[in-house]
């Protein structure tokens, strides 16, 4: 073997060599998930000592090795269909029980009749990699919550800045007119400079606070119909003279019928009195022109408004900036000018906002063409029905999803609000069903027996407090808790009248969910306390269990585990045996001890090997201890299901 | 001279609104919440009422629906004041019985062209 001559190629023991002392982990196993051959580092990045320990522990690698048993399946899904797999990543428990994330670069070997030999390849640690992208896209999630709380606080301040504002404005024009009956010339010209800044300050804030608003995703829609000629008119009326302020024309040319629109007016007319704004401000002694025609395309009727004028023009870099809030062409635009640069992007994403967009053509010296094209009627793209319904819901066909599910019945006046809490709360377990006004709300409540009612204050014609008063005081539906969302706090009121809780709007999704389960812990979804010191496990089991239609709470100790359950109740606590800080088998102890707690069942999940003594410790103590690793997803649900149904006669519980 | 009630909280927006009114020619009668505003109506019966909506002890929703329940009250012209950044908020006050609106902060011109469209015997200010 240590012969000077070349051989052909390297000998068997160049390349037992390599296998030995590769980095990677490499392997073969059989189809059925038995190893054929293995090299140390496989068995040290599963975490045994030696190739003949892992030998002896792994007899069957779908279920002992890779978290989700359903990975092993799908791995030889690929192999049959391309038979080679490249970075087939999967979570894997080690020997200890601990998670560790693996890349397999594998192929398959076949005998001359076809059949499957066995699959060789190579095992990389991943972990690292996979904590650090885990990492990234928290910080990039932190990163956007608090881009959106900045939103909806600049949307607050610029509301708190328009009050004094009004002083300013109101004084000063008060001033001016005063100035003017007395005849001091020198006031009054400066009164007007007051006058004039403080509108242009409220323009500025005007549009900072469209820009937050939008930001925070907190920009409505609201659809009305109306008649298209009639708009244009009323917009060329107000916009006219700051138009020909440059000694512009401007013309209105409207092409053909251009019948109604069914979409948001307001957002319609501010874009166009912002294209038509800037248009007139960067014209002087040229042509402005309003176009508008309706198209019609297979997917419905358009409208397109076309802002022509004769004005300064843009390059194609310009072009490419002028759409991002606080930028205008550059920089000197801004001095010689004026304005925002905030008016294009408000223009933009209103069009957006409403299923459109906006579009710019333009030449240096020749001028500038903005065309906005908006879908006649409104639909919200999302769910792709309209937000706003016209005609009210009939009780007689609303559909209410089968299940035993919590129904939750909302009474609110906004069908925007309708959308959104039927969306989340389903995703909850909750089924939900609305109505949007206090009559309706009412008949519905009677007719339902819902589980919990959520009242919106501020309605038309019946408002809120109305509605709770006569659901409180009619016998068939007063004991359903009410919980009242509003937006102001009237809580005297409120429990003096039978309120039960408070939401405040805008509805935060977090806090209105842990409210209702106050009152309705959806039987749909029994809460699974998991106690478990090892993120990744505790992710993995959250993942299956609400795959599974459960609610999970976690705990990261013993200690952490006890104050959950001074808030939530559990159906089921999972818990695992070595922690820090308190351990599981002092936690099973105090939960024994704690009258309200001693019939919670407790499956231990452990990759501790139990001895005499530590059974011992658990006996009679808890449901069932299971070995992780050993005990596979569907095990675990299945004991979770079956200990939950036994709950409901505390004395079956005995440890096995 | 015709007499308007201003329902406002405010204390700088009140004194300019009614000092404002005031020189325009009509009378302004000045209520600070909801509840003193229901009162004010029904004991002088001004011509018209300019209404905020965010008031303190009653909302300017409640007092307008009130208002135009009571037989005394509910042909006076309610104008509310709503707040701008508030697109809901407009129809609520409509919704409420209100006869018309205007946004805040106040272009007084378009206030007055409102008022005066309200009154009875439109445009006749003494």
């Amino acid at each position: 073997m240590t012969s000077s001559v070349p051989s052909a190629g390297p000998s068997e023991a160049t390349y037992r060599s390599i296998v030995e002392h590769a980095i990677e982990g490499i392997f073969q196993t059989t189809p059925d998930g038995r190893y054929l051959l293995a090299n140390p580092a496989l068995a040290h990045i599963y975490g045994y000592a030696s190739i003949e320990e892992l030998f002896g522990n792994v007899q069957e690698i779908a279920r002992q090795l890779y978290v989700d048993p359903e990975r092993r399946t799908e791995f030889i899904r690929l192999m049959n269909e391309h038979d080679s797999v490249w970075g087939f990543e999967s979570p894997i428990y080690r020997k200890d029980g601990s998670i560790i994330w693996i890349s397999e670069n594998v192929r398959v070997i076949r005998g001359a009749d076809g059949k499957v030999e066995y699959y060789e390849g190579t095992v990389e640690d991943i972990t690292e990699r996979k904590r650090a992208e885990e990492e990234l896209r928290r910080a990039k999630t932190a990163a956007e919550e608090a881009s959106r709380s900045k939103s909806q606080f600049l949307a607050n301040m610029s509301h708190e800045l328009r009050t004094p504002l009004n002083a300013i404005i109101g004084y000063s024009e008060l001033m001016r007119e005063e100035a003017e009956d007395m005849g001091l010339e020198s006031f009054i010209r400066d009164l007007a400079k007051i006058e004039s800044a403080g509108k242009h300050l409220l323009e500025l804030i005007n549009g900072v606070l469209d820009i937050a608003k939008i930001e925070a995703g907190k920009m409505e829609v609201h659809a009305e119909t109306f008649e298209v000629t009639k708009m244009l008119h009323e917009v060329a009326t107000t916009i006219t003279p700051v138009v020909e302020r440059n000694n512009n024309h401007f013309e209105v040319v409207p092409t053909g019928e251009l019948g109604t629109m069914h979409t948001d007016l307001t957002k319609i007319r501010q874009s166009l009195f912002n294209l038509l704004g800037n248009a007139g401000k960067f014209t002087n002694q040229g042509l402005i022109r309003l176009e508008a025609e309706r198209v019609a395309t297979p997917e419905g009727d358009w409208l397109h408004f076309s802002v022509r004028d004769t004005g300064v023009g843009m390059t194609a870099e310009q072009m490419a900036k002028i759409f991002g809030a606080f930028t205008q062409a550059d920089a000197s635009t801004t001095r010689k000018f004026g304005g925002t640069g905030l008016g294009l992007a408000i223009t933009r994403e209103f069009s957006r906002m409403v299923g459109g967009d906006t579009i710019v053509e333009s030449q240096p010296g020749k001028g500038s063409v903005f065309t906005m094209r908006i879908p006649a009627n409104f639909k919200n793209a999302q769910d792709e029905h309209p937000v706003v319904e016209p005609e009210p819901v009939r009780t007689g066909d609303i559909p209410i999803a089968e299940g035993d599910q919590p129904l939750v019945l909302l009474i609110d006046d906004d069908l925007t609000v309708h959308d959104l809490v039927r969306r989340f709360l389903h995703k909850e377990g909750f089924r939900v069903v609305c109505a949007s006004s206090g009559a309706e709300g009412i008949e519905l409540a009677r007719k339902l027996q819902p589980s919990i009612i959520v009242l919106d204050v501020m309605m038309p014609t019946m408002d809120g407090w109305s509605v709770l008063t006569r659901l409180k005081g009619d016998a068939e539906v007063s004991d359903i808790p009410v919980v009242m969302l509003t937006m102001v706090n009237n809580k005297e009121m409120g429990f003096s009248l039978g309120v039960d809780d408070y939401m405040l709007k805008p509805i935060e999704r977090g806090g209105f969910v842990s409210v209702l389960r106050k009152y309705c812990s959806p039987q749909g979804s029994p809460t699974v306390l998991v106690v478990e010191d090892d993120q990744t496990t505790r992710e993995m089991l959250r993942a299956s269990l609400e795959k599974e239609h459960f609610t999970v709470v976690e705990a990261v100790n013993g200690a952490d585990g006890l104050r959950q359950l001074q808030n939530v109740r559990p159906a089921v606590v999972l818990l695992d045996l070595m922690m820090p800080e308190m351990d599981g088998f002092q936690f099973t102890q105090e939960v024994r001890a704690n009258s309200q707690w001693r019939d919670i069942p407790i499956l231990v999940m452990t990759a501790k090997d139990i001895d005499a003594d530590d059974r011992a410790r658990l006996d009679g103590q808890v449901s069932r201890i299971l070995q992780k690793g050993a005990c596979g997803r569907d095990e675990l649900l299945a004991e979770i299901t079956s200990r939950i149904a036994r709950a409901t006669r505390p004395n079956e519980l005995i440890a096995v | 001279m015709k007499k308007l009630l201003l329902v406002e909280d405010n204390e700088m927006n009140r004194d300019m609104l009614s000092r404002r009114l005031e020189r325009r020619g009509y009378q302004v009668l000045i209520a600070i919440d909801g509840a003193q505003g229901i009162a004010e109506a029904t004991r002088h019966l001004p011509d018209l009422i300019i209404m905020d909506m965010s008031l303190p002890v009653l909302d300017g929703w409640e007092s307008t629906r009130r208002l135009k329940e009571q037989n005394e009250t509910k042909t006076i012209p309610v104008l509310a004041l709503t707040a701008h950044a508030m697109a809901g908020e407009r129809d609520k006050a409509l919704a409420a019985g209100c006869d018309d609106y205007d946004t805040k902060p106040v272009d007084f011109t378009r206030l007055l062209g409102k008022i005066e469209n309200l009154l009875p015997g439109a445009g006749a200010v003494a």
